[in-house]
């Protein structure tokens, strides 16, 4: 019961929110009491393990489990979403129906999405996620960019759809149900299969190259529907997909080194995007595939424990940093980073962000650093090479949290310099109660996770996630310390020269880097041309050749019913009298030698001919008349021109009515012929 | 007599409809002003109907809009009796296997010719939903050209021929009700369609009926091979005449399949589809989309698959080809394409495609998936009902807006969510639908289809799962095109949908919800056909 109530109690609260509508001041409570409500309901189930089967057909039993990895998600999802739909209500004013009403609503999808316990009932989640995150991010449907980004979104994380639609199919196929129990018991190709799929789907769903693009472009939806997608929720999912499978799936030799270099290349090139980046919004999201990228390691490291744990430290930070981005870019228009300074403007913003960079940069004590180093343990314990590849994007993470701290909410701000004045009145807006309050809510979950370090808690995080951690050893806490002190330090200089934001790079470079290596437009010119060229051409063969052979037989019906229709009434009536005559004769011929009832049924034939040609007569009368009332409004030569072509339609429509008569005719006779022999 | 009732009540009132006074003069009762004003309204033009308070008799003659709605309304409430006799032959429905609540009479003995309806887990949802979106074609505003008596009269006698098609257990009335469907389709696109509607009309008309001719070749082929002669469907679904290979078996084979490729339609017989779509009148459309099409793919299953499934087997590798190039060649195809209305026709070729891809899976000889054939037969019978509902409502939405317009290019709206909520909102919920959207039935359909066909014919099904993302691209950019971005200053007066469009098109919709969300109540029912039909074969 309660299992299904967790993703029913935001669905049915989205619902009432539509239903109130827009006069009433209960709608931003209503929201976020929903969100906490869920959260409680989230901890009962954590506690409980409930599960529910459903019989979705006679052949297909589907259904609900909180259990393993869930029982952390049910609690994650509801407790960073209310904090963000508080935000959004005290913040969005367009629209602010819609807007609270799909985010709750999104939040009950995601909930189903990690309660469910077969590929049928996750796909239906998945996909309702990346429905309503279409309308999250096309939020502000007025600008044609808006609607576009929210169809890339949508689309490419469909391409991994796919995956799963096949992992269904294949799991199916191999063991006769869809649910993840299953799994262990698949064998053979279909097995690989499988794992492919699942791999497909959490690339794509969590923003892994080649697929991070789209997660740029649903940068497009508001700040706080970019909090909630890209912290907790909607690409948390394919990693979550990979914490709560990947343990039945390691018998398949490629796909734990796949896994993992997927997310090393990722964790790499989204650093070095995050780095180079002047897009406030953009270089999170970036940062967002490089720590999914960090997770995807983990699990490739058979350390789904590990990946979990970055899983709910990330979730709060980056939900974080990407509200303090809203603040900053409300408050200054723009979301360039360049110059934004706000450090003064806004001091408990910058506080509060402050605590996100730190953990983003994995600064120990906080959470953040506890689970990287989780990472980093296990990375270096399945190979060498891993582990330095680690190293690195703990470096690039260190530097461009660093580095978006400084510009955003660091002391100098150049629009201050430009227009003079202090920097508190140059401010367009200034974030009010509700919107510090969700900041600060979501910064002491950032502190909370802390607790991380205590000793002893490694246990609980394995029990939690079903999984297992290396546990960091000194020398690799030692590195990682001085990697990001190097990091830091490096930022400094860059930043007391003023070059951070431009990092001495030529701006052409510097753009085309930064919006993610070019992989957009490779995969513009690569995929989405190719295939709308191929569309446009299929569309014109469509009309020219597809049909061309259709119409060559109009023509040709059309030029041998001219021969013979002088007077086509009449002849064309004699002939359907003679055919019938004929058949009736041939009949006539045939019963005896064909059985009884041969004669009926050429008869019938006749009769039934008989009564297509009086139909066709009637066709003949509408559409001639039709043509002459259509031929009496309008004018001069255009209504005899379709009276004309009126007639020679209805000439191949006798044609193909005397072709039909003898073909059938024909026909019997063979039929006849075969019964005698 | 329920099911006899179902075929012929509308049969009978299209007759009264074809009889109903064109001109007549009547004392003026409470005729109600609203349907006039309400007539006025759906047209988008603000043409005020003078209804006068005249003393004892005024002449209404068959244009008046009041004298339209009053013949919508009636033809409405007719439709609605067949729909209520499914609904009570749905509840007496069994489900044991086989036909149920059969009603005979003796027609022409001599040539095993009889009178035969029945309903079994497949010919009844096809059935009710076919009465359904009848009911919500016939209510649907329409520009009626002056000539509603006749529309009404043809709506209903579509109605009656389809419900019989579906009803019908005996080859030869199978086929008088396939001929006379296109009979009323062809007279309702040509004499109230636009564009180049006469030739559209025509073009279907003969396309199909040349198809229509294959089938009786065929018809008429495996009729000569039952013994004792009869066309009860039934008896020859027990008799299974054909054998398995052989010339003669093949003929007949391929009879039928030319007969219903052409109806379905699949590539490359699909040509007459697009102008006889977006020439038709909006609810032809949607009924020529909604159910005709079901015809071939009920065809398929009720005849080649059923009568000859050892034939079937034989060809079910090449139906398949055919089936993965429907999906993909229909899906790119809508893709290019700029005209609303022609669009939604290419889905159609692309979601027939995964019926018929299903049908192949389910009818092809494989050993130890039957479970997962079963899933194949039923997705795509599903899906036929699915398509049905989903793309009826696209049909409609694409009427009111040319209704408001007058026109189909995309590229001419543009921002209409601010303007039309209603319309905006029925809409993305019927293309979500159509794109396979969970919670909504064409997923529970899909999902079944590519289930069962991965297991089968995992290479096809593989490459067919690539139209799921080209038709969710092609719908998001008709959202795009149609209702987001800046709102043209011409359509700055655009009404929204008139409460009668809500409420027809609502209804489509809310079924589409509830099979998308508890689909077990159709699934059980159609599983009572394709579990035994699988089981078999």
């Amino acid at each position: 019961m309660i299992a299904i109530l967790l993703p029913l109690v935001p669905l049915v609260a989205a619902g009432l929110l539509v239903a109130l509508g827009g006069h009433s001041r209960a709608l931003a409570p209503l929201a976020v009491a929903a969100l906490f409500g869920t959260l409680a309901l989230g901890g009962w189930a954590a506690a409980t393990e409930p599960s529910l089967d459903w019989e979705w057909s006679p052949r297909i039993t589907t259904g609900l489990a909180v259990q393993g990895f869930s029982r952390v998600m049910v609690l994650v999802i509801p407790a960073i979403a209310a904090p963000i739909v508080l935000y959004a209500a005290a913040t969005e004013d367009d629209g602010q129906v819609r807007l609270l009403a799909l985010m709750v609503a999104f939040t009950g999808a995601m909930l189903l999405l990690v309660s469910a316990a077969d590929f049928l009932m996750l796909l239906i989640a998945w996909e309702l996620v990346g429905a309503t995150s279409w309308a999250l991010i096309g939020h502000g449907w007025r600008e044609p960019e808006n609607g576009r980004a929210a169809a890339q979104a949508f689309v490419t994380t469909r391409i991994g759809d796919l995956g799963l639609y096949v992992a269904a199919g294949m799991l199916f196929a191999a063991t006769g149900s869809f649910g993840f129990e299953s799994l262990g018991r698949a064998s053979g190709w279909e097995r690989d299969v499988m794992a492919a799929g699942v791999l497909l789907a959490a690339m794509a769903k969590s923003a892994q190259v080649p697929f991070s693009p789209w997660l740029f472009a649903a940068m497009a939806g508001p700040p706080p529907v970019s909090a909630l997608l890209h912290s907790a929720t909607l690409v948390a999912a394919g990693a979550y997909l990979l914490i709560r499978v990947a343990p039945d799936l390691d018998v398949v030799v490629w796909f734990a080194p796949a896994v993992a270099t997927v997310g090393l290349v990722t964790a790499l090139t989204g650093g070095i995007v995050a780095t180079i980046q002047t897009h406030a919004k953009r270089m999170l999201a970036a940062s967002t595939s490089a720590q999914y990228g960090l997770m995807f390691v983990a699990v490739g490291a058979s350390s789904t424990a590990a990946a979990g744990a970055h899983l709910v430290t990330h979730a709060a930070f980056k939900s974080l940093l990407f509200l303090s981005a809203g603040v900053a870019i409300h408050a200054t228009g723009t979301p360039s980073l360049g110059g934004m300074g706000l450090g003064r403007a806004l001091p408990r913003i910058a506080l509060l962000a402050g605590v996100g960079a730190l953990a983003l940069a994995a600064v120990p004590p906080l959470g953040g650093a506890w689970s990287k180093e989780e990472v980093v343990a296990a990375a270096v314990h399945a190979s060498p090479w891993l582990g330095t590849g680690i190293f690195v994007a703990g470096f690039l993470s260190a530097f461009y949290a660093a580095r978006f701290q400084v510009l955003v909410f660091g002391p100098i701000a150049a629009w201050s310099d430009q227009r003079g004045g202090t920097d508190a009145e140059r401010l367009q807006y200034r974030p009010g109660r509700w919107e510090v309050v969700s900041l600060a809510l979501l910064a002491a979950a950032t502190v909370g996770l802390s607790l991380l370090w205590v000793p002893g808690t490694d246990r609980f995080v394995e029990d939690m996630s079903k999984g297992e951690l290396f546990g960091s050893a000194q020398w690799e806490l030692a590195l990682s310390v001085a990697t990001i002190v190097l990091a830091l330090g490096v930022a400094w200089q860059l930043a007391r020269r003023g070059r951070l934001g431009s990092l001495c790079l030529p701006p052409r470079l510097q753009a085309a880097v930064g919006d993610w290596l070019g992989l957009p437009a490779g995969a513009r010119r690569l995929v989405v041309s190719p295939v709308i060229a191929l569309s446009q051409v299929l569309a014109r063969f469509d009309d020219r050749v597809v049909d061309a052979g259709v119409r060559a037989v109009g023509k040709l019906a059309q030029f041998v019913s001219r021969l013979f229709s002088i007077r086509v009434e009449w002849t064309f009536d004699g002939f359907v009298g003679a055919v019938g005559q004929g058949a009736v004769t041939l009949a006539g011929l045939f019963s005896t030698r064909a059985e009884q009832g041969f004669d009926g049924v050429v008869r019938s034939v006749a009769v039934t001919t008989m009564g297509a040609a009086s139909r066709s007569r009637v066709v003949d009368e509408v559409a001639i008349d039709g043509a002459v009332e259509g031929g009496a409004r309008a004018v001069g030569d255009a209504g005899t021109q379709s009276q004309r072509l009126q007639t020679g339609l209805a000439h191949q429509y006798y044609v193909v009515v005397v072709a039909g008569l003898s073909a059938t005719v024909a026909v019997l006779v063979l039929f006849g012929w075969a019964a005698q022999s | 007599m329920l099911l006899t009732a179902t075929i012929f009540i509308p049969l009978i009132a299209a007759v009264v409809f074809a009889l109903a006074p064109r001109r007549r003069v009547t004392p003026l009762e409470d005729d109600p002003p609203e349907f006039g004003v309400a007539g006025a309204e759906r047209d988008g033009v603000a043409e005020q109907l003078a209804v006068e308070p005249a003393p004892m008799h005024v002449e209404i003659d068959d244009r008046s809009p009041a004298y339209e709605r009053k013949l919508q309304l009636a033809a409405t409430a007719v439709a609605a009796v067949p729909l209520l006799l499914m609904i009570a032959i749905w509840l007496r429905f069994e489900g044991a296997g086989g036909f149920e609540q059969v009603e005979s009479a003796s027609w022409i003995p001599t040539l095993g010719v009889g009178y035969r309806v029945g309903v079994d887990g497949l010919s009844l949802p096809l059935a009710a939903m076919t009465a359904f979106i009848f009911v919500v074609a016939i209510a649907y505003p329409v520009d009626l050209r002056g000539r509603a008596a006749p529309y009404f009269a043809l709506m209903l006698f579509l109605m009656g021929a389809s419900l019989g098609l579906f009803l019908a257990l005996d080859l030869f009335l199978f086929f008088v009700f396939w001929d006379l469907s296109l009979v009323g389709m062809y007279f309702l696109i040509g004499a109230w369609g636009h564009g180049d509607a006469q030739r559209s009309a025509l073009k279907f008309f003969v396309y199909t009926f040349a198809g229509s001719l294959a089938l009786l070749l065929a018809i008429l082929g495996i009729y000569l091979a039952t013994e004792p002669r009869t066309f009860d469907m039934a008896e020859i679904i027990r008799q299974q005449p054909l054998p398995a290979t052989g010339l003669y078996a093949t003929l007949v084979f391929f009879g039928f399949f030319v007969g219903f490729a052409v109806k379905t339609p699949m590539v490359p017989f699909h040509t007459w589809l697009p102008p006889a779509h977006v020439d038709a009148p909006a609810p032809a459309s949607a009924i020529l989309a909604g159910v005709l099409l079901k015809m071939g793919t009920y065809g398929f299953v009720r005849i080649l698959m059923a009568m000859m499934p050892a034939t079937f087997e034989r060809f079910a590798l090449p139906i398949g080809i055919l089936a993965v190039i429907s999906i993909l060649y229909g899906s790119l195809v809508a893709l290019a394409q700029t005209n609303v209305k022609r669009l939604i026709a290419y889905t159609s070729v692309n979601h027939m495609g995964y019926v018929m891809l299903g049908l192949a899976a389910a009818g092809a000889s494989i050993a130890g998936e039957a479970d997962a054939q079963a899933i194949a037969l039923t997705g795509a019978s599903v899906e036929m009902v699915a398509h049905g509902l989903i793309t009826g409502a696209l049909f409609l939405i694409s009427g009111s807006l040319y209704a408001r317009t007058h026109t189909y290019q995309m590229d001419e709206y543009g921002g209409l969510a601010g303007r039309a909520r209603a319309l905006t909102g029925l809409t993305v919920v019927a293309a979500f639908a159509s794109l396979g959207l969970p919670a909504l039935a064409g997923f529970v359909a899909e999902f079944q289809i590519f289930a069962g066909a991965l297991a089968v014919y995992p290479w096809l099904a593989g490459i067919g799962l690539v139209g799921i993302v080209v038709t969710a691209a092609l719908f998001l950019r008709m959202l795009q095109k149609l209702f987001l971005g800046p709102l043209p200053v011409r359509w700055t007066h655009f009404p929204d949908l008139h409460p009668i469009e809500v409420a027809a098109l609502g209804a489509l919709i809310v079924l589409v919800v509830i099979i998308g969300v508890i689909p077990a109540w159709l699934l059980d029912v159609v599983d009572s056909f394709a579990g035994p039909l699988v089981g078999r074969g």
